[in-house]
């Protein structure tokens, strides 16, 4: 990530959630659905968001505010989907904003004062003009890893 | 493993299956020289493969089963029980390596279990010589003839298929005629196999499976490298080659993935249904749509579907070991082979199969001699029998022994209080039958190495009721036993009733939906009793476990006294209530499985999309019921209950003009909701236009409708005899099983009345409804039926 002579800058999706910016690399995202009808699933882990219909499949969407800690939205979200070994997932945001060129050279690591949850879901944070672009992988945010790292 | 490793496990079981089946049949016709030249066949392509893939230990073991099999083929040995005794015993060898092949890659080293099985083999070859020589001669001579062209008709096809197939998903380069070396196709097949050193082996078997061809059928060499050009021409005139030809393999997973496709396609087609039904010209197009898909859905499944034979095959071979050990003598009868079922439901069965057969060859079917003492042949019939009855397919297991011992299973169940011993008494044949269902049953008075260890029938029925299927039983003392497995064709699409639970939808499978009971917001809270922190309803005199779907999936808690609905479930021999909100309409629905996080709350068998395009997700029955303690040998119980109650009959609760009244529900065809102008009149007689014939109609809700046209009357269509007649009513409350009720004193039995729901009520006597006989005169012509 911060070898800058190679890939020096890359694309990134801009999600919001809450007051926050986060950037998730483009080249990870399938797809984009625009506030779907999600429906959610009783007992199930604390940071899963809902069901949603994605191409024929149904899909478990993991909800970037649960995972955060924050009051659920009030109106309905967008989701990114994203494809792993086992199968696509999707993540709710709060709504997709426009696809931004960052330059490796503006990236930091997670600050060590960040919280502990933060720390093991952001991938640090790319410096914009005004203000902090935080980094997401879609890695740490499968369904399966975060059943094993949270537990709800 | 190399991809041609794979390939070669693949073949060589098939083709061990093929040689089981061949050799099972061998033993009832040992002069079908066919069966020995196909038999002979498939231990030689075994032979012919493992030795360029350096597996020893098989090329020995086949070569020594070879020379037996070609002394058989020759004539100049005859078939004998031993024989096929140690020819099966080398296939379960083989078999043995081919597993340690697939597990580790190697062959594993056991020479001394070879040596033995080879001095077996060598031992039946010398021994040989008690054939009639008149016989064999004859026999020979229709191989000449026939073998050869049986002989040639499959090897063409797999020896030019298993040389190229490894390669064929990936390089579609390869070139049919198979015969010449071919650097380019193994240099493509370099990279999959690791390194390029798969080319060599890869012509090898080539040449060695066309050279397998040469040795067994020289006339059929030349056929075989032009085999493309001529096959399609050939086809029409040669019906044994036709099928091969016309069929091919399929990967599942591309399967797996049509079938999701067409699923979705059967979403987007209810979708489609919904939000154009009110437009007339689409709802033509919908309508073909919904044609189409249905059609293309059947295809789909169609090519999912593999003949029970696939299964079937090793029952033979079962059945013969099976006999032989017990010392019993055993035909077994295959039927209706070609039924097709969907492949996962196929290999779901295998098991359950499996353990009926063993039960019956072991406690079902007599000894010999006991069969002769009971004046039957000393053979016994086990006749396996698999059919097409509507959307199920039917496997029946059925013996002509001894049968069950009712009073037998009767004092197990009650020394295992499975039921209590003043129940027993009271249980009838059929139902005594169902308690060997029951976990912990099993009557076999001594533990044979075949069953009766204590895990029987409750795990074959568990097995089939897994996959949405019903095991009955059904046996006669002294003429057998038929036990019947009822499978569904397939498990992607199930029809499942929506139910609803705090403004959610969920699923319930209707295989395991028994019945539904309303309560209406009044009756809530009195109808549903407690035990402790136990909800209970009252059905029909028992008591029904019940479980708040709201409650088990922590959904926000419901106010209190509302109306709700109770679906009365039974899985896994399970029985409770489930009580939800409300009811939806019952759907087809598509199975989506659901991500191993949610899989993992245990409730949910999957989830679906609704034809409103709304989302689903499926409830597990079992899985609830297990999860909230439901017990099994209580509601067995119940179940047994339910079904014999004698004195007990159901009832169609309706009400018309205000009173209740009830229909046996023996008699009723169905209920139709139609406009009340549709009501005609024959003189003054009430009739109905129903399927193009008139319908005698007793119309009580009639005078409390009045005379809006544009009522709506509900009409319930009886069989009173051999003629048909409808009710109207204002409502059709529920159903309800009544009892009989004696009058005070005399004991006598009141007719026309029952105890409904604990109510008196009277019981529609439909025989009281005027034929149309005498009218049907005036209706015609003179008067015109005239609308009210």
């Amino acid at each position: 990530m911060n070898d800058t002579s190679v890939q020096p800058s890359h694309q990134v999706c801009s999600v919001r959630v809450g007051e926050t910016l986060y950037g998730v690399p483009i080249a990870h995202v399938l797809e984009i659905l625009g506030k779907p009808p999600t429906q959610p699933v009783p007992l199930a882990p604390g940071f899963v968001g809902g069901l949603v219909h994605y191409r024929g499949e149904v899909i478990t969407a993991v909800s970037l505010r649960r995972l955060l800690g924050m009051e659920p939205s009030p109106a309905r979200e967008d989701v990114l989907v994203f494809e792993t070994p086992e199968g696509p997932f999707g993540l709710f945001v709060d709504s997709v904003g426009e696809v931004m060129q960052v330059s490796d050279a503006d990236h930091e690591p997670n600050p060590a004062t960040l919280e502990s949850r933060r720390q093991a879901l952001f991938a640090g944070a790319w410096k914009l003009k005004d203000q902090l672009l935080v980094s997401l992988e879609p890695e740490r945010l499968e369904p399966m890893r975060l059943a094993a790292s949270f537990a709800g | 493993m190399d991809d041609l490793t794979r390939e070669f496990l693949l073949e060589s079981q098939e083709g061990l299956d093929r040689m089981e089946r061949c050799l099972t049949d061998l033993e009832t016709r040992p002069g079908d020289t066919e069966l020995l030249a196909e038999i002979f066949r498939s231990v030689h392509t075994i032979k012919g493969t493992t030795g360029f893939l350096g597996f020893g230990r098989l090329e020995v073991l086949s070569h020594a089963g070879e020379n037996l099999l070609g002394l058989l083929r020759d004539g100049s040995l005859a078939v004998s029980p031993e024989i096929i005794s140690g020819l099966l015993a080398l296939m379960d060898s083989l078999r043995s390596i081919l597993r340690a092949i697939e597990a580790t890659g190697a062959e594993g080293e056991r020479c001394s279990e070879d040596g033995e099985m080879i001095a077996r083999l060598e031992v039946l070859q010398n021994q040989g010589s008690t054939f009639t020589q008149a016989e064999i001669p004859a026999a020979v001579a229709v191989a000449h003839s026939a073998a050869p062209r049986k002989a040639r008709t499959p090897r063409q096809r797999s020896a030019p298929r298993n040389a190229p197939r490894p390669l064929a998903p990936r390089s579609r380069k390869v070139s049919p005629p198979p015969a010449g070396p071919e650097p380019r196709a193994a240099g493509e097949a370099g990279p999959h196999g690791g390194t390029g050193a798969v080319s060599p082996p890869l012509q090898s078997v080539r040449q060695q499976a066309s050279l397998s061809a040469e040795e067994i059928a020289p006339v059929a060499l030349r056929p075989t490298v032009d085999r493309t050009r001529q096959a399609p021409a050939e086809a029409p005139s040669m019906p044994s080659g036709g099928t091969a030809d016309s069929t091919l393999r399929v990967d599942v997973e591309l399967l797996n993935r049509m079938m999701n496709l067409v699923g979705e396609l059967v979403l987007t087609r209810n979708q489609i249904l919904q939000a154009t039904s009110a437009d007339a010209g689409f709802a033509l197009l919908g309508r073909r749509l919904d044609m189409v898909t249905a059609d293309l859905r059947e295809s789909v499944m169609r090519a999912r579907m593999q003949p029970v034979s696939h299964v079937f095959s090793r029952f033979p071979r079962l059945v013969r070991d099976l006999a032989r050990g017990l010392d019993k003598r055993v035909q077994l009868e295959l039927e209706g082979q070609e039924t097709e079922l969907d492949k996962s439901l196929l290999e779901a069965i295998r098991d359950p199969l499996t353990h009926a057969i063993r039960n019956a060859v072991d406690h079902g079917i007599e000894s010999p001699e006991q069969r002769i003492a009971a004046g039957k042949p000393a053979e016994g019939l086990l006749r396996l029998r698999a059919c097409h009855e509507g959307s199920h397919v039917i496997v029946e297991v059925h013996d002509d022994g001894a049968g069950m011992n009712i009073e037998r299973i009767r004092d197990k169940a009650v020394e295992r209080q499975l039921v209590s011993p003043a129940r027993a008494e009271q249980m009838g044949e059929r139902e005594i039958l169902q308690l060997i269902f029951l976990p912990g049953f099993s009557t076999a008075s001594a533990v044979t190495s075949v069953s009766g260890r204590g895990v029987g029938m409750d795990v074959v029925r568990t097995n089939v009721e897994k996959i949405g299927g019903k095991v009955e039983i059904d046996s006669r003392a002294g003429q057998g036993t038929v036990l019947r497995l009822r499978i569904p064709l397939t498990l992607a699409i199930i029809p499942a009733l929506i139910v609803r639970s705090r403004g959610q939808n969920f699923a319930v499978p209707q295989s395991s939906l028994t019945e539904l009971v309303h309560l209406s917001a009044g009756e809530a809270d009195g109808r549903i009793e407690r035990l402790e922190s136990a909800a209970l309803y009252r059905l029909r005199g028992r008591l029904l476990p019940l479980i708040f779907l709201d409650r088990l999936l922590e959904q926000p808690a419901r106010e209190r006294s509302r109306a709700c609905d109770i679906a009365v479930l039974n899985a896994d021999g399970r029985r409770f209530g489930l009580v939800v909100d409300g009811l939806a309409d019952p759907e087809e629905i598509v199975v989506k499985p659901l991500a191993a996080v949610l899989r993992a709350i245990g409730y949910y068998a999957g989830a679906t999309i609704l034809g409103n395009g709304e989302m689903a997700l499926i409830l597990n029955p079992g899985a609830i019921a297990q999860n909230a303690g439901v017990g099994l040998t209580g509601d067995a119980d119940e179940n047994l209950a339910d079904e014999t109650r004698n004195a007990q009959q159901d009832f169609l609760l309706v009400e018309a003009d205000g009173r209740r009244a009830a229909l046996p529900l023996e008699t009723v065809l169905r209920i139709e909701r139609i406009p009340r102008s549709r009501i005609e009149w024959a003189g003054a007689r009430p009739v109905l236009r129903f399927e193009g014939a008139l319908l005698p109609l007793d119309d009580r809700a009639g005078q409390a409708a009045g005379d809006d046209p544009d009522a709506q009357a509900t009409v319930v269509v009886c069989r009173d005899g051999k003629r048909q007649v409808g009710m109207s009513v204002a409502h059709v409350l529920d159903v309800a099983g009544g009892r009989q009720l004696e009058e005070a004193g005399s004991g006598a039995v009141a007719e026309g009345i029952t105890l409904l729901q604990e109510h008196v009520t009277g019981i529609v006597s439909l025989a009281a409804i005027p034929s149309l006989d005498g009218v049907s005169g005036h209706a015609s012509s003179e008067f015109p039926a005239e609308a009210r």
